[in-house]
């Protein structure tokens, strides 16, 4: 029997070890596996920071807006001002977080629903008014410049980093005080309040960290697929997407986002060959099948198998 | 103006699943998506008119939202308003996709004989089909205030939105009453589906824009507010038709209307302009 705790300290310094050395065999063996790969990380980026705003009580369907923004954004930096591919993909997440402040300071009255239909409302006015201006290129979308000169292994690495700050990130707020103060305020704002929680500051920084790296995976995602347009970056799937994997995966954790974002990506791929157009049907399923039957997600599952084994 | 009748038909339903279960349901736009749907291969397939589809249409709809109610709905009624939301929109999810692998994302027409006939009144012309759907919409939207205010189930179903555990203390059948209420809801935004087959094309992704639109209805009415939900839809119509008359490209930016409406009165008045 191996220790429990050098399985967990041994385990993900492999897991890390294979994230990196992956794409020196897929880029020569197989190199669509490495796309994959790569929309698999964007996709666990926006999860997980959508999951950390989550933790506030803030459900947001906004994560579109933020990957949007900072997507055109960069675009924008890299076409009319010239700024370099890296530098404009941060500003990108700097653009986001300046939105993120307004929206959540305009919002921080609004709970649940509220906060749900208000959100999209914004995310659905941002696409259309990016639809409209011709100084974004309108409906036809943009044509972006690619990062690293288009190295696909090197991109890969990029986006592994930001995922494993972003999971840094979110591992850090869970293990400090801001883990209570956020469970506090998702539980009950008013009392967190009276208890010395300084709701609205936490609830915007949430707001902004959240859109800051949703941000960079949007900034990222242009520059990497090399074509961006209002109708896909802004649009309602990636949302969707952004509160579908952290719900199956397992909501207010660190690994579940990431599973969740692994396991719906790949799956889809599969689904993109054999059905084509309605794909995204099975988020529907998934969605209403974790409410009705798992309210943790997966690793609720996985707990629940471990702990029927080893009865504690 | 004449489109806030059909705003009005496909908000109310929401009105009535908001406010009397206190649901609120993303997947309202789907059911009159598939109303939609259901008018044109009635008309394409057998001739039937859709306003003469009406009874047939509202019958199914409503057969298909009382399924999702049972099987759905119904068991999280008492679980945190989030879940409630997730699910429906799981709901909503599935079904767009169910149509768009069905019937294939492409728009469909239904050339009704009177399309393009119009009809003057006072001083201005109107097309036929928008002044018939606007004169169905206003009947079924006052027949539902109607119901809600003179018959026993309309009764029922007040006392049920005012006090859940009073009413059924009296003697009222609760569950039966909120199946009925989903049930009717969805049937509206079914009726509402077979009044848009009339006059605009029909495809998979109509749905959520009116789910938004009756969001910003009943957000601008005030959630669950049922009697306000013509006032608001008067006021979502008059300001998109003001947008696309005055502003420049304004057909595009009417799009974006609803949700900067819905934004400044969430901001300004969260309890809803008419209350």
């Amino acid at each position: 029997m191996i220790p429990r705790r050098a399985v967990s300290a041994v385990l993900p310094a492999v897991l890390l070890a294979a994230a990196v050395a992956f794409p020196f065999w897929a880029d020569r063996a197989q190199p669509y596996y490495l796309q994959i790969a790569i929309n698999i990380a964007i996709f666990a980026v926006l999860a997980l920071s959508w999951d950390l705003l989550a933790r506030t009580g803030q459900l947001s369907l906004a994560h579109a807006a933020f990957y949007g923004l900072g997507a055109y954004a960069s675009a924008m930096l890299t076409l009319r001002a010239r700024v370099p591919v890296p530098v404009a993909i941060l500003a990108g997440g700097v653009f986001a977080v300046a939105l993120a402040a307004g929206l959540g300071v305009l919002t921080l009255r609004l709970r649940g629903i509220y906060f749900a239909i208000a959100t999209l409302a914004f995310s659905e006015t941002l696409r259309v008014i990016t639809n409209q201006l011709r100084f974004t290129g309108a409906a036809t979308g943009l044509v972006v410049p690619p990062l690293l000169g288009g190295a696909r292994v090197a991109q890969y690495l990029v986006i592994l980093a930001v995922l494993l700050l972003m999971v840094l990130v979110s591992w850090l707020v869970n293990r400090s005080r801001w883990h209570f103060a956020f469970t506090a305020i998702r539980a009950n704002e008013e009392v967190a309040a009276s208890m010395g929680v300084d709701v609205v500051r936490y609830k915007v920084l949430a707001f902004m960290i959240s859109a800051f790296f949703a941000g960079v995976a949007g900034a990222y995602y242009g520059h990497v697929f090399l074509f961006i347009s209002p109708i896909e970056v802004y649009s309602l799937a990636v949302s969707v997407g952004a509160l579908v994997a952290p719900i199956f995966g397992g909501l207010y954790t660190t690994l579940g986002p990431v599973i969740g974002a692994i396991v719906l990506r790949a799956g889809e791929e599969v689904l993109r060959s054999t059905i084509g157009g309605g794909y995204l049907i099975i988020y529907g399923l998934i969605l209403a099948a974790v409410i009705l039957y798992m309210p943790r997600g997966l690793l609720g599952i996985w707990a629940a198998i471990v702990g029927r084994r080893r009865p504690s | 103006m004449l489109r806030s009748g059909l705003y009005s038909l496909a908000a109310v339903g929401l009105a009535l699943s908001v406010g009397v279960i206190g649901i609120v349901n993303f997947a309202h736009g789907e059911f009159l998506m598939l109303g939609a749907y259901l008018g044109y291969w009635l008309y394409v397939s057998y001739g039937i008119d859709p306003v003469a589809a009406i009874p047939l249409g509202a019958a199914a709809v409503f057969a298909l939202g009382a399924v999702v109610y049972r099987s759905a709905i119904q068991r999280v009624l008492r679980a945190p308003e989030l879940n409630q939301m997730l699910l429906t929109f799981g709901v909503s999810i599935f079904l767009q996709n169910l149509a768009i692998i069905l019937w294939s994302g492409d728009p469909r027409v239904a050339s009704v004989s009177y399309k393009a006939q119009a009809v003057s009144v006072g001083p201005f012309t109107v097309g036929l089909p928008q002044l018939v759907v606007f004169a169905i919409a206003m009947t079924l939207t006052l027949g539902l205030y109607t119901v809600l205010g003179r018959t026993r189930i309309g009764k029922a179903m007040r006392a049920v939105a005012q006090n859940r555990l009073g009413a059924g203390l009296i003697g009222i059948e609760v569950e039966r009453v909120y199946l009925l209420a989903f049930g009717i809801s969805t049937a509206l935004a079914g009726m509402a589906g077979l009044m848009i087959t009339l006059q605009l094309s029909v495809s998979p992704f109509i749905g959520l824009l009116y789910t938004l639109k009756a969001f910003a209805i009943i957000v601008i009415a005030g959630l669950g507010n049922i009697n306000g939900v013509i006032y608001a839809s008067l006021v979502l119509g008059l300001s998109e038709a003001v947008v696309e008359f005055y502003v420049p490209q304004g057909g595009g930016w009417s799009e974006g209307v609803f949700f900067l409406l819905i934004l400044l009165v969430l901001v300004v008045r969260p309890r809803g302009l008419f209350r």
